[in-house]
């Protein structure tokens, strides 16, 4: 089964082009074609130019690496930091599939980080430790896991 | 040069729960900031990684001696032999492009540069000694990030090239032997256990291998949102204790119902390598397995447990042809693992 070029759903609107001899495919789901502005109810053709409409703008790739979404479903892999930022959006539901639906981290940190990130972790991480007293009642741990907070917090208020 | 055929890793009998977990891993995925991820970097900018790792190692000396290998000066064999010993990876020995690996003396933690993360820093301990391989790895890692900045992001964590090891980049794996659940046909509990924790589980060489010797593989699937400590302890406090639990209640649920049974398997496993004239690398883990479970029973006391993890090695066919001759034909291994298998545990 072909999936869509943009995320891993079955793709139901193919595009197959040769441009300078080179074929060239697009394959979006229902949802990216309505995103893409296809007109779903209309007849095959007039669904086949609204693509090649769509497709003159380039696709979409990272701006420190040239990686694209098609590029990563190829290699399973992605090209640089900068294509965490450049493809959030489409890479939002597969970190979230293989990351049991965590998307933020929690735990050790590099040395490198500004105060106020490592402050916000740490707020993080805190936070977590707090619940987890909260719910095995154990209330003097949880209140000095406050404090804590507390206290980070109004550091970050100075 | 490294002894590649040290064996400290594979003393279990000594090692915290050694009758059923024969070793613990960790390993962390890493990225240099700044660079490309290393399916698409350059072979200049590899270069400059890999020189950026050196210098760094030489840097962690303290306390922690690594030997620096380029993996194109290391011939064909030490590569492998590395491989069998989980050292290195395939992949990192197969790539193209500069890089290395730093490899202890003691044969327990490496670092692999430019495999498919810019760093891979692992450690292996024999039994489960998950907290201590983590804290080597921790060390190994904040050693390293003094001289090298990391690619991190707030939210995602360290930044890998797979989504799959973003967060903590964090991978903990045990090494167990499961023989009793498998004679007694009840190995779908760990499965089961396995798919309720997101973990997952592999064969003796990892992923996509055979269960080889009724040895397993489990390691954590997700690594972000948790702290490594929530990781660690998914393994080592909520699925290794009904394991081993089980595995054991097995075994004596065997010796109880099925004795001669069991001893059957044990001592054929003994004949087939007293007499065998060939020996596949599949029948050869088999029978050490089986003679396993007959030491760690007490059902045969004169041979030793701890050259018998040894033999799980030193059988595969890289160390097969480093005891006898590098030039060794591949069709000749079987014949030679029999006699190297004997001369191994002294049969």
């Amino acid at each position: 089964m072909t999936t869509c070029d943009l995320c891993d759903k079955p793709a139901i609107y193919h595009d197959v082009r040769i441009v300078n001899n080179v074929p060239n495919t697009v394959h979006l789901c229902k949802e990216h074609a309505i995103e893409a502005g296809i007109d779903i109810a209309q007849s095959d053709f007039s669904v086949v130019l609204k693509i090649q409409e769509q497709s003159k703008s380039p696709i979409k790739s990272c701006p420190d690496c040239g990686m694209t979404i098609p590029d990563y479903k190829k290699a399973t892999l992605l090209g640089c930091p900068t294509c965490y930022e450049t493809f959030s959006g489409e890479l939002d539901g597969v970190i979230k599939r293989v990351q049991n639906n965590k998307s933020e981290h929690i735990g050790s940190c590099p040395n490198q980080l500004g105060e106020s990130t490592q402050r916000e972790l740490l707020i993080r991480n805190l936070l977590k430790e707090l619940n987890e007293a909260v719910q095995t009642e154990a209330y003097e741990k949880a209140a000095v896991i406050r404090d804590q907070i507390k206290t980070l917090h109004e550091q970050k208020d100075d | 040069m490294i002894d590649p055929t040290h064996n400290q890793l594979f003393s279990s009998a000594e090692a915290p729960f050694g009758d059923v977990v024969l070793s613990s891993r960790a390993r962390l995925a890493r990225n240099l900031d700044g660079f490309p991820f290393v399916n698409k970097s350059s072979g200049d900018d590899c270069a400059e990684v890999t020189e950026l790792l050196r210098k760094a190692s030489i840097e962690v000396e303290d306390g922690i001696s690594l030997d620096w290998i380029p993996i194109d000066e290391l011939d064909e064999l030490r590569a492998q032999l590395f491989v069998e010993r989980h050292l290195v990876s395939s992949k990192l020995i197969n790539n193209q492009y500069p890089r290395a690996v730093a490899i202890g003396k003691e044969l327990i933690r490496s670092v692999m540069v430019n495999e498919e993360d810019h760093i891979r820093i692992q450690c292996i301990r024999p039994g489960l000694q998950l907290s201590a391989v983590f804290d080597d790895v921790y060390d190994l890692d904040k050693r390293l990030n003094e001289s090298i900045s990391y690619a991190f992001h707030k939210d995602l964590g360290y930044l890998t090239a797979c989504p799959t090891n973003l967060g903590t980049g964090a991978r903990f794996s045990v090494m167990v032997h499961l023989p009793g659940l498998k004679i007694v046909k009840d190995l779908g509990r760990i499965q089961n256990a396995c798919k309720a924790m997101s973990l997952a589980i592999r064969g003796f060489q990892g992923e996509g291998s055979k269960a080889l010797g009724d040895i397993y593989q489990v390691s954590n699937q997700v690594t972000l949102g948790y702290t490594e400590e929530e990781l660690l302890s998914l393994i080592a406090d909520q699925f290794l204790p009904p394991v081993i639990d089980w595995e054991r209640k097995a075994r004596m649920h065997i010796i109880e119902t099925n004795a001669a049974e069991l001893d059957d398997r044990i001592y054929r496993a003994i004949g087939t390598i007293k007499t065998a004239r060939l020996l596949s690398l599949e029948e050869a883990m088999q029978c050490l397995g089986h003679i396993r479970l007959g030491i760690a029973t007490n059902r045969i006391n004169d041979i030793d447990i701890n050259l018998v993890n040894q033999s799980f090695i030193n059988i595969q066919p890289a160390h097969v042809k480093w005891h006898s001759d590098s030039q060794l034909p591949e069709t000749d291994i079987p014949k030679v693992r029999c006699e190297l298998i004997r001369e191994l545990l002294h049969l």
